[in-house]
C-alpha cells in the first residue's frame, strides 16, 4: 500500500514549494527603507522602545494545558484503532471502551477537582 | 487499478492551484459578505465589482517592505511562515472531491492520495501547523509575539482534543479511517450529518476554534490585543501566515463535508467536484456569517469551554454511538 503514498509525496512537494517561492519572492520584490535606523528593526513595545528580551516566567495555566493536552490526546490516538475494528468486536470492545472511558474519567473529574481548568 | 504518476503529477499542481485560487477568493467573498452584512459595499474598484482585489492584494503584499527585527533569530522567523503553509495546503490532499473518472483509457482518482489513515494524516498536519505558530512567534524575540505563541498554542491545543473526539463517531459509524470509504458509506446509507447531529455541532465549534475564527479569534483579537504571533512579521511573510489560517479553514470545511455531508455526493455522480464544491462555498459562507454575527470570548471563558463542556459532550456522543453501533 506504500505507493498510495506517491501522489502525497508529489502533492507535498508543491505545497512546499509555493510558500518557499514566496519566501523568496518576499527577499527579491520587497521595497527597502531608504534609511535603516536602529529604532526602525527593534522589536514592536507598543510605543516604549526597549532593548532585548529579559528573562520571564509564564503562567502555570500555559503548561497545564500543554499537559492536560499531551494526556487527553494519546487517549485518543488510542481510540481510533478500536473504534475501527469496534464492529467485529461487538460488546467485548465496547466493554473495553467503556472500561477505558472510565478511566479517563476518574481522572478528568480529578483534574476538575484540583482547578486545572480554571484559567488564572 | 492506479493511475499513471505523470498524472498524480497533474492533478496535483492543478489542486494545488485550484486551493490558492479559493483561498484568494474566499478573502474576497469573506470582505463582500462582511461589507453587505454591515451595510456597506466591500471592495469594488479593482476590476468589476471587485473581482481583481485578491490579485492586487498579492501585488501589495509583494512589494511591501519586509521587515526584520534586529533581534529575530533569522532561520527559525523565515522558516515559520513556511511551516505554518506547508502544513496548511498539505492537509487538503487526502480529501476526496469527486467519483474518480476514466480519461481514454487511463484512470483518474477523485482525491489525491487515497490512503488508509486519512484522517489521521489531517489531524497531524493540522498538529503540526501549531509548531509554524509558535516557532515564529518565538524567533521573533519580542515579548507581544512570545505571549501570542503560547495563546495561540494553548488554544489550539486544547481544542483539538474535542475536534479529533468529536470525529470517533462518524469513524465509529463508517469502520474505517479512510476519506473514500467515509464518503462511500454514505453514498449508500444517509450523511452522517443526521445521525451525528451532535458531533457534528462538536466538530463545528472545535474547528472554528482550530482555525482562529471568530469568535474564538483570540490569537488575533484585532480590535483589543496587539496581533497575537505575527506582531513582527510584515510583507509577504505575514501574508504566508494569513493564507495558512484561510486554507486551513477552507480544509476544514472540505473535511466537514466529507465527514458529515457525504461529500461529493450528489444527484449526478461524474459532477462530483460540484456538489463538493458548493457545499465547501455553504460551509465557508457559515464560517464568514459567525465572524459578522458574534462578539469575541474572553480567554478564560475559552478555555473553560473548551474542557468543561465540549470535551464531556464529544467524548459522551463517542460513546453512546459506540453503543448503538454495537447493539444494531
Amino acid at each position: 500500500m506504500l505507493h498510495n503514498w506517491l501522489p502525497f509525496l508529489i502533492y507535498g512537494g508543491f505545497a512546499l514549494a509555493i510558500p518557499a517561492s514566496m519566501i523568496v519572492a518576499s527577499f527579491v520584490f520587497a521595497q527597502r527603507p531608504a534609511k535603516r535606523t536602529r529604532a526602525r528593526a527593534i522589536p514592536f513595545e507598543s510605543g516604549v522602545s526597549r532593548g532585548g528580551l529579559p528573562p520571564q516566567r509564564f503562567t502555570i495555566s500555559f503548561y497545564l494545558t500543554a499537559m492536560l493536552f499531551i494526556v487527553f490526546d494519546i487517549e485518543i490516538v488510542f481510540l481510533y484503532p478500536l473504534a475501527v475494528v469496534l464492529h467485529q468486536l461487538a460488546w467485548f470492545g465496547f466493554l473495553e471502551l467503556l472500561f477505558f472511558v472510565a478511566i479517563l474519567v476518574v481522572a478528568y473529574v480529578y483534574v476538575w477537582r484540583k482547578g486545572a481548568f480554571e484559567w488564572q | 487499478m492506479t493511475e499513471p504518476w505523470w498524472i498524480s503529477l497533474i492533478k496535483a499542481f492543478l489542486i494545488i492551484n485550484l486551493v490558492m485560487l479559493a483561498f484568494a477568493y474566499t478573502t474576497l467573498l469573506e470582505r463582500k459578505l462582511l461589507g453587505r452584512m454591515q451595510l456597506r459595499y466591500g471592495p469594488n474598484r479593482a476590476g468589476p465589482y471587485g473581482s481583481l482585489q485578491p490579485i492586487a492584494d498579492l501585488i501589495k503584499l509583494i512589494r511591501k517592505e519586509s521587515f526584520f527585527p534586529s533581534s529575530a533569530i533569522d532561520l527559525p522567523y523565515i522558516v515559520a511562515p513556511v511551516i505554518s503553509m506547508f502544513t496548511a495546503l498539505a492537509a487538503f490532499s487526502v480529501i476526496p472531491f469527486g467519483a474518480g473518472w476514466h480519461l481514454w483509457h487511463w484512470h483518474v482518482d477523485g482525491e489525491i492520495a487515497n490512503v488508509s489513515i486519512a484522517l489521521i494524516v489531517v489531524f497531524a498536519l493540522g498538529s503540526l501547523g501549531i509548531y509554524g505558530f509558535i516557532i515564529g512567534g518565538w524567533a521573533s524575540e519580542s515579548k507581544y509575539s512570545l505571549l501570542g505563541s503560547m495563546r495561540t498554542c494553548a488554544q489550539l491545543v486544547s481544542y483539538e482534543v474535542s475536534l479529533a473526539l468529536s470525529v470517533l463517531g462518524v469513524v465509529l459509524m463508517a469502520g474505517s479511517l479512510s476519506l473514500v470509504d467515509i464518503v462511500h458509506k454514505q453514498g449508500t446509507t444517509i450523511p452522517y450529518a443526521a445521525p451525528q447531529v451532535i458531533g457534528l455541532l462538536c466538530f463545528f465549534v472545535a474547528g472554528i476554534a482550530e482555525t482562529n475564527r471568530a469568535p474564538f479569534d483570540l490569537p488575533e483579537a484585532d480590535t483589543e490585543l496587539v496581533a497575537g504571533y505575527h506582531t513582527e512579521y510584515s510583507g509577504m511573510r505575514w501574508g504566508l501566515f494569513q493564507t495558512a489560517e484561510y486554507i486551513n479553514m477552507i480544509t476544514l470545511s472540505a473535511l466537514m463535508v466529507t465527514l458529515f455531508f457525504a461529500g461529493w455526493h450528489g444527484p449526478y455522480a461524474p459532477l462530483g467536484p460540484l456538489w463538493f464544491f458548493l457545499k465547501l462555498l455553504a460551509v465557508v459562507s457559515i464560517f464568514i456569517w459567525l465572524k459578522a454575527t458574534l462578539p469575541r470570548l474572553r480567554y478564560d471563558q475559552l478555555m473553560r469551554f473548551g474542557w468543561k463542556v465540549l470535551l464531556p459532550v464529544a467524548t459522551l456522543n463517542a460513546v453512546v454511538t459506540a453503543a448503538l453501533v454495537v447493539a444494531f
